[in-house]
């Protein structure tokens, strides 16, 4: 019984990541439009990719598990979230689109996305970065320059940011936060002195 | 299937349509995640709501695109806000989707909502009724955030809705609040909206860890 609560946490655990991952996603591409930036966009089409394989392992964890009748709403109920995260995915897509499309931002869209100082941006970290080996806890980015780490991508994977995720050469911090942090935080990525 | 709303244009700046479509879109997503959490068909039946006027909006802001276009120039740059309200109308039809879920009594494994629960928040709907101390307040007078730790993110009237109301919103008798918060301030917020407390307990945020 244990061990059957145990399998049920790791298909909710993937179901939470789909649901993280296409909020992320909703969030950048509001943002892409907003900076009329390719980089942002394409970020939202690589989660999209992300969220394609996501789904499948989930979709591959509810099939392997023997589901007894009385079980079958609880996890039907599982599916057509995941579902509808996928929908909420594809949305966001399609707005990302737009930038990648290579149409000018209608100045309604900026107007629209009201929240204009904040903003998102993406930083790579370098070898020379003081964060690199700092866990997220340890780096304290949040407090050296305003901003909030949104996602790290290492490679092709993302990890959410929880504290103990140690930032390594190469990763790319997604991050948000009012347009004054950015250059703090694009120093601490850099390494390179004020 | 409920009855549809017939469509007629109305001259509506499409900034504020796309404005309205985006906050009705976010809200109902809360909402909906809501309402599955807790298996609340109250929630998941105002998402049904939301959807209606999100669907109704998005062809107004179709008529109002159509209007505003004289050359091929103007229909470059316009697309692009069609496609983000198509979008827009996408996230809302899946938070629709969710709520389903609860209304057809599929139901979500109550595991679910341990992993989903990352804060100590829910959101509430709660009705504004005549005897109500709030009838006639300012939403910004009430201070609802240092007293009981919560905060009205939207208010239904009649078929109307105000997202993210300002300050000096006036609340009405029969409004219906939708409010984010703790547990406890969450239910002390019910009871005041109800008429069943007539004055605000004494404790000005002091529970508001409280479980």
């Amino acid at each position: 019984m244990e061990q059957d609560e145990k399998q049920f946490e790791t298909v909710i655990d993937k179901m939470a990541e789909l649901k993280d991952t296409s909020e992320l996603m909703i969030d950048l591409a509001y943002s892409s439009l907003l900076l009329n930036s390719r980089e942002l966009a394409e970020e939202v089409h690589a989660l999209e990719n992300r969220m394609d394989d996501l789904h499948t392992e989930f979709e591959l964890l509810v099939l392997t598990r023997c589901i007894t009748p009385e079980q079958s709403r609880d996890f039907l109920g599982l599916i057509r979230l995941a579902l509808v995260a996928e929908n909420i995915a594809d949305a966001a897509a399609q707005i990302a689109d737009v930038v990648l499309r290579g149409l000018k931002p209608h100045p309604v869209l900026r107007l629209a996305i009201r929240e204009a100082e904040e903003t998102v941006m993406r930083v790579p970290i370098s070898k020379s970065s003081v964060l690199v080996g700092k866990s997220l806890q340890e780096a304290q980015v949040h407090e050296e320059t305003g901003m909030w780490v949104l996602a790290v991508r290492r490679g092709d994977t993302w990890l959410k940011p929880k504290p103990d995720v140690v930032v390594a050469e190469g990763d790319i911090l997604i991050a948000a936060g009012y347009a004054g942090g950015q250059e703090d935080l694009k120093q601490l990525a850099s390494g390179k002195p004020a | 299937m409920g009855t549809m709303d017939k469509i007629q244009y109305r001259p509506i700046p499409v900034r504020d349509l796309l404005v309205e479509m985006k906050d009705m879109s976010e809200l109902m997503i809360d909402l909906a995640y809501s309402s599955a959490l807790f298996n609340s068909r109250e929630l998941a039946e105002e998402v049904l709501e939301l959807e209606k006027c999100v669907d109704s909006l998005a062809y107004l802001l179709d008529m109002s695109a159509m209007i505003a276009v004289r050359n091929p120039s103007d229909a470059e740059s316009l697309v692009g806000v069609s496609v983000v309200a198509s979008a827009i109308n996408k996230i809302s039809d899946a938070a629709g989707d969710i709520s389903a879920i609860v209304l057809r009594g599929i139901g979500i494994h109550p595991l679910v909502r341990k992993v989903f629960e990352k804060v100590e928040e829910r959101l509430t709907r709660v009705e504004v009724k005549p005897d109500s101390i709030l009838v006639g307040r300012r939403r910004g007078d009430l201070k609802l955030a240092s007293r009981i730790g919560t905060n009205i993110i939207a208010i239904r009237r009649g078929r109307d809705w105000i997202i993210n109301p300002k300050e000096d919103e006036m609340l009405q008798k029969g409004d219906i609040l939708i409010a984010r918060g703790a547990p406890l301030g969450i239910e002390e917020l019910r009871q005041v909206a109800e008429g069943i407390l007539k004055s605000w307990r004494n404790r000005r945020g002091a529970r508001r860890k409280a479980v």
